[in-house]
Order: C-alpha cells, then structure tokens, then sequence
C-alpha cells in the first residue's frame, strides 16, 4: 500500500467574509426631503392631484397605488422601485388601501424630481438600439414584446399592446427613432 | 459565471450585429428604461383621459343651466306679457294648447287610414297584431338606415298607445322561472348602442326580460327608430318588456334637446301629429319598475318624501310635462265629460273662465292667486295678507327655482280658482314634487336631501336617504341612469345605489364606455361593458384620446370667447397698472370666478395657451387667438354676440315653436318680437338698428322670412387654430402638387392625424 501521500491540509476555506452588504439603502425619510418647487407649480401639481382624487367627498386623496401614476403624469419617470422606496416599500395589500394626501405627497415627488439619471432621448433611443440586430435602425416588434414582457419591470400583455398599437410596419418591424419621438410627444 | 447559469438568461441571451452576445446587464437596463417612459405615457395618457372627461361634465353642467334659463324665459314670458297685439301674437304661439279635445276628434287627428304607402317604399310593412318576425325584421331595417313609413309609425303608436293606458304606474317583475332581467339605462336616440345591445345579449323574448330606465329619446340622431323597437317589443311581449319614463320623454324637453326636430325632419307630413301621439305616449309611460320586490328600478331617483304607495296611486298621464304641472280638476267640470282620462285636457279647451293661451289680465286678484310665494317681481307688489297664507302653504310644495317658474306657468294656465279647491291643488302639487324626484334627482355622497339646483328639478339625496328609504319599503338596491358614467355604471352609497348608463361615447367618440346589468333570482348583479368603435375604428387608443381631447378643448376655447367681456374685466382688475399681462395663477382664478366650472386650469392650460413670456400671458392677445368670428358675424358687437350666444339654445327653442307649419322659416317680425323679449328678460337693450343688422346678415332670400338654421349657424366660432392648420396643409399640398417630380412628404400620416 502506498503510503498515503500526506495530503495537504485542504487550505480550509477561510470562513467567508460576509459577503460585503450591499450599502443599506436608508429608508426613506419624507421630513428630510427639501420643497424646492416654485408656487406655481405647487398649483399646478394639486389641480393633478385633485384629477386623481377618487374619494367620494373629494378629500384630496390618493391611494398609495396611484402614487406613481400621478408623478409620471406630471412628466417624471421612476421606476416602480423608485416610486415604493420613496412610499416607504408598503406590502401589496396595502397598495389600494393606504392614502396620502396633498402634503404627504409633495416631497415624494419632490425626491423624483431631483433623481439623476432621467433618461434623455438620446438614452431612450440607445436602449431601443441593443435590439436593433441588423443595425439599421429598425427592431422587431416580436422582439420588443417579448422583452418587455418578461425582463425587467415587466409590462402586462394589454400594456405592451398599448404602446405597439399601429408602431409596427407591414414586416413586424419598427423604427425605433420615430418609436421614441412617438412615446416622448404622447 | 458558472454552469449555473439559468435557463432564462441563456434564454434571454442577445446578440448584436456582429453575432456578438451582448450582457444580459444592458439588456435589462434598455428594457426598464423603455418600461419606465412607457408608464410615464401611460399616465399622461390617463390624466388627460380624465380632465377630458371633467370638461365634458362641467360643459354639460353649463349646458344645464342653459335648460333652465329657458324655463326662466318662458316663466318670464307668462309674467309680463302685455295686451299689446303683436307679443299676445307670439306668445300663443308658444303656448298654444292643441285645438282638438274631444274623443272623436282625437280619433280623426291620429288616424292613419287614409295615409297611402307608395309601391316604391321598399321598407317594413307592418301589420297588426305585431309577431317577433316583424320586429326582427324592424330592427333590420333601421340596421340598414331604412325609415318606417308615418303610416306604420302612427299605428304602431296608436297600439302602444292603447296597451299603456292599461299599464300601471308600478311595474312589477319576478325573476322566477330562474330568468335573468337586463337592465339598460340611458339610450339618448344612440340607436348601435341598442344594437350593440342586442348583439351582446339577445333580443328580448319570453326567455330574456328587459328594462328599459328611461331617456330613450334626444340628443341622438335615431331617438325615432329607437321607440319603435322599443314599442315594437313592448307589444309583442307586453309580460317581459318593462319601459321606465325618463325625464326627457317629455314634450317640452324635446324641443331643447334634439328629438322634436329630428321627428319634424323626417316625418315632413305628419311629423306633428307624431309628435302629439308621442305626448301622449310619454305621459302614459309607467314610472318605476319594482324586481322580486327587491329591486327599485327609476330613472332618476328618489327624495325623503318618495312614497311607492302614493307613486301607486297617482294618475300619472296627467303630468304630461315637468315643465307643465297638471291642470286641476275642478269639481263643476267632473261630471260634464264621459271619458275622464281625457278630462285634463277638455278641461284645458273648454275653460271659458280663463283663456289658457293667454293668462287673465294683472289686475284680477283671482290670477295672482297660484303664484309662487317666491316671486316678487314688481308687478306682483300687490298681494293681500291672505293671499300670501294661500300662497305661504303652495310655497312647501315647491322647493326649486324650477318649480318656481313652473308654479308661475301653470298658475297661469290654471283655470280660476273655486273656493274649495285649494285641496286639490295641495294635491296635485304634492303629487307632481314626486314624480319630478323620480325622474330628475340625483345622488349625492353627503348626508340630506337638498333640491337640485343644477337641474332644476327634483334634488340631491344622501347616503342616509337612500336607506330611510330601502328599510320604509322593504327594498334592498335601486337602480337608476340620469348621470353619464366613465366604465357606463357606478355604485355609491354603499353599493346600495347603482347608476346604469347605456349611451357609450356620449359625450364624443371615446368618452365613456357603456354598460347593461344583468339580475338572476339572486339579485347579483352581472355587468356587461361595450363600447361602439366605428367612430374610432382605426384610431388606436392614444389617438382617440387625442381625438376626444380636441373636442372638449375646442368647446371650452368657445366658451371662454364668448365671455371674453366678462373675462377682460376680471383680468383688467387683476392688472391694475394696464401692462397687458397676468400671471399664471392669476389667469387661473379669474376665469374660475367667471366661469365657476371647476376645472383644473392649471393642468389645462398648456392646451389654452400657446405662449407665456416669462410666466405671463398676454391677455389681449390670447382672446385674439382664441377663435374667430365667422365673417358674417364680423359686424355684430362684440358683447350682443356674446349674449345670444350664450343664449343661443333658448332662442333656437323658441324659434322652432314659433315655426308652426315646420318650413324651418320665421317671420321677420316673429324673429324681431322675440328677440325683443329676449333682451328686455336679460334687461339689456338690443335697439331696432341691431335686430335689423342681424336679420339682413341672415336674410339671404330677402323675403322677410329668416331661416333658423343659417341663423344659429352664424354663431358657431371658427376655431382658428385649426382653420391656421388647415390653410397650411392647404399651401403644403399646392406646393407639393407645383412640383413635378414626386417627393415624399415627411411623415404624411402624423399630418393627418392632426386634423382628426
């Protein structure tokens, strides 16, 4: 029998580090956020406020869920990540149940408004492009569904239908230039 | 990354042009930043979805306030004619009570007999008792834009007619044999969305009951070809077709809102007897339908004081107009004719007492006897201590500004008064608040019953009624219509209250969806939604928005012009030091002190500007860009054309009564005498010289009589945005056509998409 071959201590792994946190992305804190808006546009923002107010008494409020709807429709656009870290990450349940009012909302929106990274057209256009195979500034249509569907924030199948309506040519193709003038002129 | 790479990545791997794979990082990141401006469209989408529908509802509620001017006018009218010949003229033409009265007589005016079809009517021929081929092959018909013929018309109605006079006022429907009952609401002469209706859910037969809650008629252009399948229906199955009257079948309603005119225009003959039959028929209409004894099915709704048991009891073909309370009975007159249910309207023709067409002279003590308390006009100065006790106990009975003018109408075509009968008045009074209530409220979300002023008719009630009301009367929902809804129905007060509205576009292509429930022996209610395409077939969702949008704002930039004199002193306040601009904010209240609308103007006025410089708006020029008048307009001041624009609809109205024999013409001086009336109402002064400019712009043949058409067209504004867009696609395609070699037009689908 051969000797056993000393073996080598297996260099024990050492123990992990815990692999480094990701940094803890500090709750959202409402209080700290600073109203820059001029006074105009505080009007402006509570007479869309008021549109999406569906009490019945018009209380001016809105549902946590209508959150999001309404700073995009006042020309911002978070993700849905952005938009319930800034509601303070409220479980699904309480989505259609939980309210804000007018002050409430303000540095919610105000948080967005100042965000980096808002996508210019130029972004939005590079984007399209990943997905242009044969680089001549077309894209399938199929493709484009199929990753919207499934990637990323995912977008529901009547959504994604909305937004392809009558954007493909007779191949399935679209032109993503016009595509994005199409989403940005809206 | 190791083997453990999952199916989806691999799935979801990209590659480029060059066959390159490209990291499932960017790819991610490309597909939630498209997701992110998709949301963001998708919002504005919906906002603008949603201030294009509170436009629509507060033009309609604008549009309200017209319909009670009206009423006021009228009411006015009656007040303060004089004896002089030419104003006694016209207004009995306004009021004129159809000469025919007695049995036979009716008989002879609604005859059909002697009305011959040529063989060249390639429509329906009917024949009498009805059979469900027959109404199939109606509805087939009018599918196919065909027009019964006023022979068929008049008979049809004549049975309908007969067979409602047997009706009572209560409808009372079972669901056993475990049928489902549809419920529709509001039809508005939308004739696809009856068919759409019936396609969806079958035509109504033994098996498959319908109720149809009122408003069948106006605004629509096919109200006629509606009834007749309605009524078709009714006859044919009389035990499981239920018709609810609305508050615009309604004679004097019609001749704001569209139906008159359509039933003139296509029955060029008999067009007025039509007409007379249909009174008829709608004051004979039953005025709620109760399921299982569950269920209240009305058209508007109901007050604190709604009471079934009464409701039950009234004879409800004598309110034959919210705008004309009944007649009364006098006791002398009782006995004198066989045929009661025609009494009210012998009554009417053989008063001697006092003309109906012409109230008695001031004067009289006997004719300020009925006049409503709330009235004190100066001619009214001399009223004695016990007249306003009389009047004091009347004044109970009618809340509303509505009923103020009404009280003041009928009061003027009452005959006078007996000693005794003041009863009967109290009665009649009582009995009319209620069936106004059912027809004409609506429901509020705060507690109360308050009367509604909007309409002017009826009034608003709250959570707390609706279930002092359910518990009096053993009733656990009601279903009612009167509101236009977005999704077509709504629920409120605590689900115990359901509006169902079955007219979807109403507002414009787009606006809102339709909807019809359907009521199993559970009394669950099953919701069906449609929506009629063909007006914006091709149009995808974004462009019908836009479409919708268009209208709403092309509406509102009217009615802004035409208080622009109200407007200019209100910015002109605001700007004490003349400069010629406003801010924002301020543009913004202002014209919610002027218009009192409500609207979100901040939201709305990127559409009503087109530039600020350096946050302000100037004024001056903003009107100017605003619309323009139509050239034949030019000359008419601008504050006169203002005014009867504003009243235009009351105007239209009286014109089309005034045109007794229906040529679309007025006379002259019926158009000068009612203009008169008009300004000295509005108490402002419209001279002899201006009429006469009016009339001589719109007097195209010259022969002293005007047309009413040309006359309303002159007042509709010439939007000027459009008008610019138009006169440059004009140039673009003179251009274009210029050139002999073809070029391509950038993008000629967007430019179209513009004028839609």
């Amino acid at each position: 029998m051969a000797p056993k071959k000393k073996e080598e201590p297996k260099p024990v792994a050492a123990p992990k580090p815990p692999e480094p946190e990701p940094p803890k992305e500090p709750e959202f804190n409402p209080a700290e956020v600073k109203i820059e808006f001029t006074a105009e546009q505080i009007e402006d923002f509570k007479d869309a406020f008021q549109l999406f107010d569906r009490t019945p008494t018009n209380e001016m409020k809105i549902t946590y869920a209508q959150c999001g709807d309404l700073i995009r429709a006042l020309g911002q656009n978070p993700t849905n990540a952005e938009v319930m870290y800034v509601l303070g990450k409220p479980k699904a349940e309480e989505m259609q149940v939980k309210m804000l009012d007018f002050e409430q909302f303000l540095p919610l929106h105000q948080h967005i408004c100042k965000a980096k990274d808002r996508g210019t057209f130029e972004d939005f256009v590079e984007g399209l492009r990943v997905f242009d195979k044969e680089g001549n500034g077309t894209v399938m249509g199929a493709e484009l569904r199929h990753v919207l569907a499934t990637l990323g924030e995912k977008m529901k199948e009547d959504e994604v239908e909305q937004l392809m309506a009558g954007q493909e040519d007779a191949n399935g193709c679209i032109n993503y230039e016009a595509f994005v003038k199409h989403i940005m002129a809206g | 990354m190791g083997c453990g790479a999952t199916k989806t990545s691999k799935f979801n791997r990209r590659f480029d042009k060059d066959g390159h794979a490209i990291p499932a990082a960017i790819t991610i990141k490309a597909a939630v930043l498209i997701q992110r401006w998709y949301r963001q469209y998708a919002a504005r989408m919906e906002m603008r979805r949603r201030y294009t529908w509170n436009i629509f509802q507060s033009m309609e509620y604008a549009d309200l306030q017209d319909q009670i001017k009206l009423y006021n006018f009228l009411g006015y009218l009656m007040d303060n004619f004089t004896r002089s010949s030419s104003e006694r003229k016209l207004i009995s033409h306004i009021f004129r009570e159809n000469e025919v009265c007695r049995d036979a007589e009716w008989e002879r005016y609604f005859s059909f007999t002697n009305i011959d079809v040529p063989d060249i009517y390639a429509g329906p021929r009917l024949t009498f008792p009805l059979d469900m081929d027959q109404v199939a092959d109606l509805v087939e018909a009018f599918k196919n834009k065909q027009q019964l013929h006023s022979r068929y018309v008049l008979q049809l109605l004549l049975e309908t007619w007969r067979l409602l006079r047997v009706l009572p006022n209560i409808n009372r429907v079972s669901t056993c044999h475990s049928k489902e009952i549809t419920i529709c609401g509001d039809l508005h002469g939308q004739l696809e969305d009856l068919l759409l209706i019936f396609y969806k859910n079958g035509m109504p037969s033994l098996e498959k009951p319908y109720v149809f809650n009122g408003d069948f008629v106006d605004r629509g252009k096919d109200s006629m070809e509606i009834l007749l399948i309605l009524f078709a229906f009714l006859l044919v199955y009389p035990g499981d077709v239920y018709l609810n009257r609305g508050n615009h079948e309604d004679h004097i309603i019609n001749l704001r809102y569209g139906f008159t005119k359509e039933v003139l225009s296509k029955y060029k003959l008999h067009g007025r007897r039509i007409l007379k039959l249909l009174q008829k028929i709608f004051s004979w209409l039953p005025l709620v339908t109760v399921i299982d004894q569950r269920v209240l099915i009305v058209h508007g709704g109901v007050s604190d004081t709604t009471d079934l048991a009464l409701i039950a009891r009234v004879d409800r073909h004598r309110y034959v107009s919210s705008l004309r309370p009944p007649k009364k009975k006098t006791p002398s007159r009782i006995n004198v004719y066989a045929n009661s249910e025609r009494l009210p309207e012998t009554v009417l023709c053989k008063n001697t007492m006092g003309s109906l067409t012409f109230p008695k002279p001031f004067g009289a003590r006997d004719s300020f006897q009925r006049r409503s308390l709330q009235d004190f006009s100066s001619t009214m100065a001399r009223t004695l201590e016990g007249e306003f006790e009389v009047r004091r106990r009347q004044a109970e009975f009618s809340l509303s500004s509505f009923s103020k003018s009404h009280s003041i109408l009928s009061t003027a075509l009452s005959p006078d008064s007996e000693p005794d009968s003041s009863q009967l008045t109290d009665n009649s009074n009582d009995e009319w608040k209620q069936i106004l209530d059912l027809l004409w409220s609506d429901p509020m979300s705060q507690d109360g019953c308050i009367p509604n002023e909007v309409r002017g008719g009826g009034c608003y009630w709250g959570p707390d009624v609706t279930e002092d009301f359910l518990n009096r009367h053993n009733l656990q929902l009601i279903i009612r219509s009167h509101e236009c809804k977005q999704d077509g129905y709504e629920f409120c007060h605590n689900r115990k209250v359901l509006t169902i509205f079955s007219a979807s576009n109403y507002y414009e292509a787009g606006s809102n969806r339709g909807a019809f429930v359907r009521l199993g022996p559970d009394l669950v209610p099953y919701f069906v939604q449609y929506q009629v395409t063909h007006m914006t077939r091709g149009l995808s969702f974004p462009q019908s928005v836009k479409r919708t949008e268009h209208t709403a704002f092309k509406a509102l930039r009217e009615l802004l012009f035409v208080h622009k004199s109200d407007l200019l002193s209100a910015f002109q306040e605001i700007d004490k030091e003349n400069t010629g601009l406003i801010c924002l904010n301020d543009w913004a209240s202002a014209i919610e002190r002027v218009l009192h609308l409500d609207l979100p103007w901040q939201v709305l006025h990127p559409q009503l500007l087109s530039s600020t410089k350096e946050g302000k708006l100037d004024y001056q020029g903003w009107f100017r860009d605003l619309a323009l008048k139509k050239p034949r307009s030019q000359h008419i001041e601008q504050t006169m054309l203002e005014t009867l624009y504003r009243h235009r609809s009351t105007l239209e109205t009286i014109f089309r009564i005034v045109d007794t024999d229906n040529s679309g013409l007025i006379t002259f001086e019926d158009f000068r005498q009612t203009l008169k009336l008009l300004s000295a109402y509005l108490k402002m002064e419209i001279s002899d010289e201006v009429i006469n400019g009016l009339v001589i712009s719109t007097d195209t043949n010259n022969d002293g009589s005007i047309d009413i058409d040309e006359f309303m067209e002159a007042f509709r504004l010439v939007d000027k945005s459009r008008l610019e867009r138009g006169q440059s696609l004009l140039k673009l395609k003179q251009d274009t056509d210029k050139c002999l070699t073809s070029q391509t037009v950038d993008n000629p689908a967007s430019q179209t998409e513009d004028l839609l």
